[in-house]
């Protein structure tokens, strides 16, 4: 038995193959297949030789000779249907892509989830244009917008769980007093982000990163918006900015602990945190 | 080979001081005061400039309305034509006087009551009549920004100003079909890459029957006279106020321009 259960496992050549499966199997499968009803050994067996009747090519009369109905060849055909699309499905699962996840989450009534957000900027017309663009998006309520300067927030102390800031803090004259303030209006467990342009740590792509910053900038600039000097103060405002280290030592020094930063592409810009505690 | 792509890089102007962290980074100096060859000079890289050359050049044909990007071709191309006119102007009298007070037209230097009272049919008379028909000022010519060189940027703005002055000579008005043709009339006068551009693709968004009328007619008779007349950068406009339109024309050797209506955009 165990060399015929191994001629089966073992021989894979087209039609020897399902020769060797279809001749090895049957006994094997007596002795090796739990013994269920009679009925559904007898459908597995003939799925294996339909199968490899439907997969590969027909074999000969001989050996095909009178092996079940046109019933149950419909009917196996049908299953083996039915469990590919179940595979499809289990594969799809698997690899989710990040808008399925999103979806997942996403609350029509209430997008925010049951938080609340207060959006703070110094310019009255940001605030105009992120109002629309929220509205736009479907956010009906749970936002508030606030106009104030990062570096004297009208807030109360320990307010807030999370102070995230997204490409703001460079333009920030005094980012010390930024940091502070953000250490004051947050509670104790709250946690600071900051996503802002940093340095980069690789000497190849800061080469190139620097190119493309202060020659092609400035001009696209110049094409798209007849503005050469604002974007020329952007590439410039970006090198002045510290480097992740020292930025995570700023932040540090406001009172932050457990600091951590991550780089993206090469450090192009940084993603830091740190916690009130 | 670094070092030729180091020379592309860097901007054309050399400056004295401090090296920044790369060769290709400008340095902060420049931008404040040290190596500014005039006010709103811009200096820019070979390359700065090869990219904004071609950024205007197809922003103008996507947008024929962004006057500052065919104002920006103009300068990043016309180095060499812009060498030829300052020689051209240097050896004639009236040009090289130019050169030397450097007269800007605009509408703090005008006296428009003067204009106005001039007699009729003179080119002051006619100038004003141009600006009030078309609806345009002298003062919307932005200014010279990417040439590296002084008296150059001076040609180019004069140039610019004088823009004005030729639709009134050719009696061209300020639509499309206008503009193509005072082009012409400049590229053959000047040379400047960016009116030889102008002319060849501005007639890209002409309709079949203008398209006609421009080759037929209105191309050929401003190739003659722009062959014909001496450089017309070297007149003292702003001297010649109360001459009779006619009488520059003859002096010019410009002959009776074709019509064209002001029916719009063509």
């Amino acid at each position: 038995m165990a060399t015929h259960r191994s001629c089966a496992l073992w021989s894979c050549c087209g039609r020897r193959w399902s020769r060797v499966m279809r001749c090895c199997r049957l006994p094997g499968f007596r002795s090796s297949w739990p013994r269920g009803p009679l009925g559904a050994r007898h459908l597995s067996q003939e799925k294996q030789a339909t199968e490899t009747h439907f997969g590969f090519e027909t074999v000969s009369d001989k050996e095909k000779g009178g092996k079940g109905d046109i019933a149950f060849r419909f009917l196996n055909y049908v299953r083996a249907q039915h469990k590919r699309k179940q595979k499809k499905q289990l594969r799809a699962q698997q690899n989710v892509s990040w808008e399925e996840i999103a979806k997942k989450y996403h609350n029509e009534e209430d997008p925010l989830g049951g938080s609340r957000v207060v959006v703070c900027d110094i310019n009255k017309e940001m605030l105009k244009i992120g109002k629309q663009k929220a509205r736009a998006q479907g956010h009906k309520a749970g936002l508030a917008w606030v106009l104030g300067d990062a570096e004297e927030l009208p807030f109360d102390d320990d307010k807030f769980d999370v102070y995230s800031i997204a490409f703001g803090i460079r333009n920030v004259t005094h980012i010390d007093q930024a940091l502070q303030e953000a250490h004051r209006v947050l509670k104790p467990g709250g946690r600071f982000l900051c996503l802002e342009f940093s340095q980069v740590n690789n000497p190849l792509i800061s080469r190139l990163y620097d190119l493309y910053s202060f020659q092609v900038i400035p001009v696209l600039g110049e094409v798209i918006a007849g503005d050469w000097k604002s974007y020329q103060y952007l590439v410039e405002s970006i090198r002045q900015f510290p480097s992740q280290e020292e930025f995570k030592e700023m932040i540090e020094d406001a009172g932050f602990e457990k600091v951590t930063y991550e780089s993206l592409t090469s450090g192009i810009v940084a993603i830091h945190s740190g916690f009130k505690l | 080979m670094a070092t030729l792509l180091r020379s592309a890089l860097r901007p054309l102007r050399p400056l004295g001081g401090r090296r920044g962290p790369a060769a290709d980074v400008p340095l902060r100096g420049v931008r404040h005061g040290a190596g500014l060859l005039y006010p709103g000079h811009i200096p820019t890289s070979p390359l700065q400039k090869a990219l904004l050359a071609a950024g205007s050049a197809g922003m103008s044909l996507y947008n024929p309305y962004r006057h500052d990007m065919v104002a920006v071709l103009g300068e990043t191309t016309g180095h060499r034509a812009l060498k030829g006119l300052r020689d051209q102007m240097r050896k004639d009298p009236e040009g090289a006087e130019i050169l030397q007070e450097r007269p800007r037209i605009s509408l703090s230097t005008l006296d428009l009551d003067k204009l106005r009272s001039l007699p009729e049919g003179s080119l002051g008379q006619e100038y004003l009549r141009f600006l009030d028909v078309n609806r345009v000022s002298p003062d919307t010519r932005a200014p010279t920004r990417f040439v590296d060189d002084e008296e150059l940027a001076y040609v180019i703005q004069r140039y610019r100003e004088v823009h004005d002055m030729l639709h009134t000579l050719l009696g061209m008005p300020t639509n499309i079909l206008g503009e193509i043709v005072v082009k012409w009339f400049e590229a053959v006068q000047t040379g400047l890459p960016m009116c030889i551009l102008g002319a060849l693709f501005g007639p890209i968004r002409l309709s079949a029957q203008s398209l006609q009328v421009l080759v037929s007619e209105l191309i050929p008779w401003a190739v003659q006279n722009g062959r014909r007349a001496p450089c017309v950068l070297n007149l003292y406009y702003e001297r010649r106020w109360e001459q009779p339109l006619l009488a520059l024309r003859e002096e010019l050797g410009i002959t009776e321009p074709p019509t064209v209506h002001v029916r719009g955009p063509a």
